[in-house]
């Protein structure tokens, strides 16, 4: 538990001295609503509506794995991870830090999109935050657990930037679907379906429990 | 001269691939002979014979998945490199046998449904299962060191399979009607259909055996080369 609380302050206070992570996603996800807005002019705005929640989750997914692909490539320098990998602590709770790390970043971050995506597309998301915050969290924990362990594989790999959507985006679907479903009844006035979260929270549950346990093959000595 | 590798798997695979080669050979034959004689549908015509290939080229490749997914699991539960080239073994056989599921599908389709791809919840499964097993094999071939890469293959592999159920769950819940039949109960194909199918399957599974044991065996002895060329003096690589 101890690790955990280092590994996320480690990682908090690192990048709260450069600040260049938290930076490059959310420009980056900025960029991808406005690319959004002009890939789709004179949407009326019950279409908007309709297809606001899978292009807001496409932005969270872009700048989640751009900033996914920096976790560990920090650690590669002066070799801090075969550090971390040595370290007398239980591995998994190293992943569990890096993780929430992760996690608080992303959360930033899709806060802010969300605010230029409701700009950009003239909606209103306020009422809904509360909601809407706690749908984009159950997203979230199943995003970042795979996502995690798989930069932590994706680094050491040639092509690194592209091994890692290769290889998360295709377990992703079953988060996306969740996610998606439920934003989508939200923005439709609707209450959240029981089913989409009951798909997110077992989700979660099995992403954890297999990131967990596979992160301890995924460090070298 | 370095000994080939001695375990069960690669003694099994040795053993196996020339008689599941002549099984094969007859096999194919008979199934040949089967599906020619088999009757056409009433329904859908010629193009309904491609059901004596499609769903047994799928069993072969979900048993390839499987076998990927466990033999990655003994890996890293015993660390015998054996189980790595099963599992190696199993998600390119596999990837071969999903693709041609993922051809055969839309002619079948196009014929049957009258659109050449539907987001069809066993569709879509496969798809993603095509996609995972792709990166599965690219994230070999892009990671270096053997005992590295079988490692995070292993993860990937076992990863992969896990989220098989929760797909299907997901893509139910989003709503997606399957246009497949629920399952194959005594009596759904026609008469006469029951054993072209069998054979079909037979064939399949056989093929995919034969496969397998033919590529842990090369995996086999590109090891051996490898170490045999690491003991060698230098410059005997390049002559």
């Amino acid at each position: 538990m101890n690790t955990l609380i280092a590994i996320l302050w480690k990682d908090l206070v690192s990048e709260w001295r450069s600040r260049d992570r938290i930076v490059a996603m959310a420009l980056f996800s900025f960029l991808v609503v406005i690319v959004l807005h002009f890939a789709l002019p004179d949407v009326d705005p019950i279409a908007v509506r309709r297809l606001a929640p899978g292009l807001l989750w496409v932005a969270y997914v872009f700048a989640a794995l751009l900033g996914f692909n920096r976790a560990f490539a920090l650690e590669l320098e002066n070799e801090a991870l075969s550090a971390l990998a040595m370290a007398p602590a239980d591995r998994g709770f190293v992943f569990l830090g890096k993780a929430a790390a992760n996690f608080v970043l992303l959360a930033v971050v899709q806060f802010a999109t969300a605010v230029v995506f409701g700009l950009a597309f003239a909606l209103d998301l306020v009422p809904l935050a509360a909601p809407l915050a706690g749908v984009v969290a159950l997203g979230s924990i199943g995003l970042c657990s795979v996502g995690t362990l798989f930069s932590a594989v994706a680094v050491r790999t040639r092509y690194r930037e592209v091994m890692l959507p290769l290889l998360i985006l295709p377990l992703l679907v079953p988060v996306l679907l969740g996610a998606v479903s439920a934003t989508a009844a939200l923005l439709q006035g609707e209450g959240v379906p029981p089913e989409s979260v009951q798909l997110l929270v077992v989700t979660d549950a099995v992403f954890l429990i297999v990131s967990f346990l596979g992160f301890d093959y995924v460090l070298d000595e | 001269m370095t000994a080939l590798p001695d375990s069960a798997i690669d003694r099994g695979a040795r053993a196996l691939v020339l008689p599941t080669g002549i099984l094969l050979a007859v096999l194919a034959g008979a199934w040949l002979a089967a599906v020619a004689r088999a009757p056409i549908d009433v329904g859908q015509g010629v193009i309904a014979k491609i059901v004596f290939v499609h769903p047994p080229l799928a069993f072969a490749a979900y048993a390839g998945f499987v076998l990927t997914a466990i033999g990655g699991a003994l890996f890293l539960w015993r660390g015998d490199e054996a189980w790595d080239r099963l599992a190696r073994a199993a998600a390119e056989v596999g990837v071969l046998f999903c693709t041609l599921v993922i051809v055969t599908g839309p002619i079948w389709a196009k014929g049957a449904w009258g659109r050449w791809w539907s987001w069809d919840p066993r569709l879509t499964i496969t798809l993603l299962l095509w996609f995972v097993y792709l990166a599965y094999l690219l994230l070999r071939s892009f990671t270096e060191g053997s005992e590295r890469a079988a490692r995070f293959a292993a993860v990937y592999g076992i990863a992969g399979l896990a989220v098989i159920p929760l797909n299907y769950f997901a893509i139910e819940m989003a709503g997606g009607r399957s246009m497949h039949p629920e399952n194959l109960q005594r009596g759904s194909l026609g008469a006469g259909m029951g054993w072209p199918f069998a054979l079909g399957a037979l064939v399949c599974l056989v093929a995919f055996t034969h496969l397998l044991a033919r590529r842990i065996e090369v995996e086999a002895l590109r090891g051996a080369l490898a170490e045999q060329l690491e003991g060698a003096p230098r410059g005997l690589e390049n002559g």
